[in-house]
């Protein structure tokens, strides 16, 4: 199938349908905030309000390892929703869209960065897992940038540099750093520009409508016979949807990372045991267990350290 | 079967086996009978070793590797390749298939789990809880790290290995939808996805 960019974009615009789209705030502990996490707070909020309010179109670089890819993103924002649409320009032709989305539809994790906002009513929130620096940024994509670094308080999540436009707030780039600083993966735009996309056709054969996860509406797809919970989290991660109990599926954020865990029920006893595969700051760690007598493939995969998928799949109790 | 072959799956039972034995293993796994058997009697025999309960040894695994390979015929080259190494040739999109052919079936225990064999032993293992923090504070012990991983043969090893990377490709787009409303880079999470389906 061949399909141009601008024709999608705007029949997928009109069609796809509104769901309303409430979530509860995550009460936040309150604490106080030194001058610094409340600048930076401040930052990741104006970028989560960004993110939602401003149009632009710009070529951005994705890299891990060796692996370079290069993709354009465009983002128009029309009378109470966003489009957006990701091409591939490297590798394979993909498309990613994501039309129709109301602009005060909030989820979870943007929730958690917008935070920042309610100061200090609010706490300190993701300051009580990250530590946070500011200062002056790198030119990137011919913008004067503020870098954010945040560093993680714990062990459990990785640390992250940010680049935002000093005017606008908009994500430029993002580094993501592993252990002893070593980077993991890096997202950059090249160019940008702001105001409504005019994207260029481009000839692509896959196009994919990005789902919509909402609280209310059950999880098409397959279910298991038992139902499940996960019995630890780290510290500030939050549900991003509310999975039913015997969805295979649960997705947990703190604002800045995401991780999901998918659980398998097997026919036949499996000999315990794990597995891992990395990729730029992705972990996907599979696990062989039984709980409660029932053979179980446990997968976490997520921007999160090993140790944490590790626990993270440990802590996973069949509910009766 | 040839003295070669032999040679192959006993490489690849140690986890040296290299991209070309492996391909050329799982060509000929399918139609010879001996080189089955084989198989059968390597992973036997190594449990005696090790010291691991053996229960009826009944694998037949021609039909697990057919079906695995009609499975992943539909998976490119190119994806593989991008989930490997950049550098990764074909011979290793095959090796991939195959490990997780055999592997899969290395990882069932042998025999009917229910004719009274215990799971194998905990031993040693790796830690639940065995980073080190080089970023941020202090890391508790939490109460639920502490079940010990039992060492693996070098073949579960590699099947489990090989099992995570098929379960990654599996569930990546899934994890991107959700990352992609819950972390601040927008639909960038998508890059993350090996290969964007529909």
């Amino acid at each position: 199938m061949v399909i141009t960019t601008r024709s999608l974009f705007h029949a997928l615009a009109v069609n796809t349908a509104l769901l309303a789209c409430i979530f509860i705030a995550t009460p936040a502990p309150a604490a106080t905030c030194s001058e610094t996490d409340a600048e930076a707070l401040g930052w990741l909020a104006k970028m989560s309000r960004s993110y939602r309010e401003v149009a632009y179109q710009g070529v951005v670089t994705f890299q891990r390892g060796g692996d370079l890819q290069v993709m354009q993103i465009a983002r128009s924002v029309e009378v109470g929703e966003s489009s957006e649409l990701l091409t591939r320009l490297t590798g394979q032709g993909a498309q990613v869209v994501r039309a129709a989305h109301p602009l005060d539809c909030t989820h979870p994790g943007q929730q958690l960065l917008q935070l920042g906002d309610q100061l200090p009513a609010s706490g300190c929130g993701m300051a009580e897992y990250y530590r946070f620096q500011v200062g002056e940024g790198d030119r990137i994509a011919g913008r004067q940038a503020v870098r954010v670094g945040i560093q993680p308080r714990d062990m459990y999540r990785y640390g992250y540099v940010l680049e935002l436009d000093r005017e606008t707030g908009l994500l430029l780039g993002i580094s993501t750093l592993g252990r002893g600083d070593q980077l993991l993966e890096r997202f950059q735009f090249a160019d940008l520009h702001y105001g409504e996309p005019e994207s260029p056709q481009r000839v692509v054969e896959t196009v994919h409508p990005a789902r919509h996860p909402h609280p209310d509406v059950a999880d098409e797809g397959p279910a298991l016979t038992a139902s499940w919970s996960v019995s630890w989290l780290p510290r500030g991660f939050t549900p991003t949807d509310s999975a039913e109990a015997v969805s295979p599926r649960r997705t947990y954020t703190d604002g800045l990372a995401v991780f999901s865990v998918f659980l398998e029920q097997l026919s036949r006893e499996l000999r315990p045991g794990e597995g891992v595969v990395r990729e730029g700051s992705t972990t996907s760690y599979t696990r062989g267990m039984s709980l409660a007598g029932q053979p179980m493939l446990v997968t976490v995969v997520g921007e999160v350290p090993l140790n944490t998928a590790r626990m993270v799949a440990d802590s996973i109790r069949l509910v009766r | 079967m040839t003295e070669q072959l032999r040679e192959s799956l006993s490489a690849l039972m140690d986890d040296e086996a290299n991209e070309l034995e492996v391909q050329r293993l799982l060509g000929q796994l399918g139609e010879d009978e001996a080189l089955r058997q084989t198989w059968v009697r390597y992973n036997l025999a190594r449990s005696v070793i090790s010291g691991q309960p053996v229960g009826r040894v009944n694998l037949d695994i021609s039909q697990q590797v057919s079906a695995a390979i009609a499975a992943d015929a539909k998976l490119s080259a190119g994806v593989w390749q991008r989930l490997t190494r950049p550098v990764a040739s074909l011979a290793v999109a095959a090796s991939v298939t195959a490990v997780v052919v055999l592997g899969g079936q290395q990882l069932y225990q042998a025999g009917d789990p229910d004719a009274g064999i215990a799971a194998p032993v905990a031993a040693t293992g790796v830690s639940a809880v065995g980073f080190v923090n080089s970023l941020g504070a202090v890391p508790l012990r939490a109460s639920y790290g502490n079940q010990a991983m039992p060492e693996l043969e070098p073949a579960a090893r590699t099947a489990y290995r090989e099992l995570a990377r098929q379960r990654m490709y599996l569930y990546m787009q899934e994890h991107a939808e959700h990352a992609a409303l819950n972390s601040p880079q927008g639909l960038i999470p998508f890059a993350r996805v090996p290969h964007i389906e529909e």
